[in-house]
C-alpha cells in the first residue's frame, strides 16, 4: 500500500499475536461491527420470516432440484424485453417443467399424469392447482417473493427447490 | 450461538427442536444480511433473497451433508441468487443501477432511538460518520467488510463462500481496508 505512516501512535498497546497495527485495526472493525448492528441490522419482519420458515422444513417430501434455468442458462433472445422464465427441476425420475411470466404459471409434470400442486409463497399455501392426465398445469402467476411447488403424485410427494420467480 | 454450536443446532432443527432453528436464525441471520447488502441489491430484492436462502436452508435442512458448515451454505446460496438477480437487472434494464437503489434502511431501530437522545449525540454522530466512510470505500473493501463485521463475527470459510474468494486472500485484504478507512477518518479528524 502507501508508503505514508499509519499513524497508529497511541502508545504501545501490544498483545497476544496482535501487531500494534492489527490491534488496532481489530478495534475499528469492532466498532463498525457495532455500528452495522445499529444502522444496518436484519431488518426484524424479514427475521421473523426466517424464524417460521420452520414450518418449510419436511422430512416427508423430496426436492426437486433447479436443473435449468433460463435466467441463467439460456442464450437472451435479441428484442424480447421480457422473456418467460423457464424452469426445470427434477428428483430422481420426475422432471418439472414451469414457465413463468406476467400471465401466470404453466408446466407439465413428467412422467405424465395427474398430480396436485400447492403453489407456496412462505409458510403457507397461496393457491392449489390441478395437473391434468398428461400432466400439464396452469395457474396464476405467483406473487411476488420467493415460490415453491408441492406436487403430490399418487404416493410421492416432491417439492420444488425455492426460488425467487 | 458459538459458531462451533453450528452442527449439533442443525442436527437438532433437524429433529424438531424449533428452539435450535431460532437460534440458527439469530446466529446465522446476519451474516446473510451482509451478504445481501454486500451485493448492492436494492431493498426488496434484498428482503427476497434473505427469504429464499432461508426458505432453502428449511427445505434441505437434514439433507445438508456438513451441518457445521451451514453457515458457509447459508452465504453461498445468497451470493448465488443475489449474482442471479444482478445478471437479470443487468439484462433487462441496464440503466438500473442497484447500488443507487440501495440506502440504510430508515426504519429506526430501538438502539437507534436510544442513540439519538441528547447525550448520545456525539457517540450517535461518530457512528453515523463511521459508516458514511465504510460506504465510501471502494466496492472491493466494503464487500468483504460488509461480511466480516456481521455480528456474531463469521468465520474465514463463511465469508470466503459469502463472496467468492479464496480464504488466504481475507486476512491481508481485511489489514488493507480497515488501514484505509481508518486513514479516511484521520483525515476528517473523526478518529
Amino acid at each position: 500500500m502507501s508508503g505514508t505512516h499509519d499513524g497508529f501512535d497511541d502508545d504501545a498497546f501490544v498483545e497476544g499475536e496482535f501487531t500494534e497495527g492489527e490491534w488496532d485495526t481489530a478495534l475499528l472493525e469492532e466498532e463498525l461491527r457495532q455500528a452495522a448492528a445499529i444502522l444496518d441490522p436484519v431488518p426484524a419482519g424479514l427475521r421473523q420470516i426466517a424464524v417460521e420458515a420452520y414450518a418449510l422444513h419436511d422430512l416427508d417430501a423430496r426436492v426437486a432440484e433447479l436443473t435449468f434455468d433460463s435466467l441463467v442458462d439460456a442464450i437472451p433472445v435479441r428484442g424480447e424485453t421480457d422473456p418467460p422464465r423457464m424452469l426445470t427441476f427434477r428428483a430422481g425420475e420426475v422432471t418439472v417443467d414451469v414457465e413463468v411470466s406476467a400471465e401466470g404459471l404453466m408446466g407439465q409434470v413428467l412422467p405424465p399424469g395427474p398430480a396436485r400442486i400447492d403453489v407456496l409463497s412462505g409458510p403457507r399455501a397461496h393457491a392449489r392447482i390441478q395437473a391434468d392426465d398428461m400432466g400439464r398445469f396452469t395457474g396464476d402467476a405467483p406473487p411476488a417473493g420467493p415460490f415453491a411447488l408441492r406436487l403430490r403424485t399418487g404416493e410421492d410427494l416432491v417439492v420444488t427447490e425455492w426460488l425467487r420467480a | 450461538m458459538d459458531r462451533g454450536d453450528v452442527g449439533e443446532l442443525v442436527l437438532s432443527a433437524a429433529d424438531g427442536d424449533a428452539a435450535a432453528w431460532k437460534a440458527l436464525v439469530d446466529g446465522l441471520g446476519p451474516l446473510v444480511w451482509s451478504v445481501v447488502r454486500a451485493h448492492g441489491l436494492s431493498d426488496a430484492d434484498a428482503h427476497e433473497v434473505y427469504q429464499t436462502a432461508w426458505f432453502r436452508f428449511a427445505q434441505h435442512l437434514g439433507r445438508i451433508r456438513e451441518p457445521e458448515k451451514a453457515g458457509s451454505w447459508l452465504a453461498s446460496t445468497a451470493r448465488h441468487e443475489c449474482l442471479k438477480l444482478l445478471r437479470a437487472a443487468r439484462r433487462w434494464t441496464p440503466t438500473d443501477d442497484p447500488q443507487l437503489l440501495d440506502r440504510v434502511s430508515e426504519d429506526r431501530t430501538p438502539e437507534e432511538s436510544v442513540l439519538d437522545s441528547e447525550e448520545a449525540a456525539a457517540q450517535t454522530e461518530r457512528v453515523r460518520r463511521l459508516w458514511q466512510e465504510f460506504e465510501e470505500l471502494g466496492e472491493r473493501c466494503r464487500q468483504l467488510l460488509r461480511v466480516l463485521i456481521a455480528s456474531p463475527p463469521p468465520s474465514y470459510q463463511e465469508v470466503s463462500a459469502a463472496l467468492g474468494i479464496a480464504v488466504g486472500s481475507i486476512g491481508p485484504t481485511r489489514q488493507r481496508c480497515l488501514r484505509r478507512l481508518r486513514a479516511r477518518l484521520e483525515a476528517r479528524g473523526t478518529t
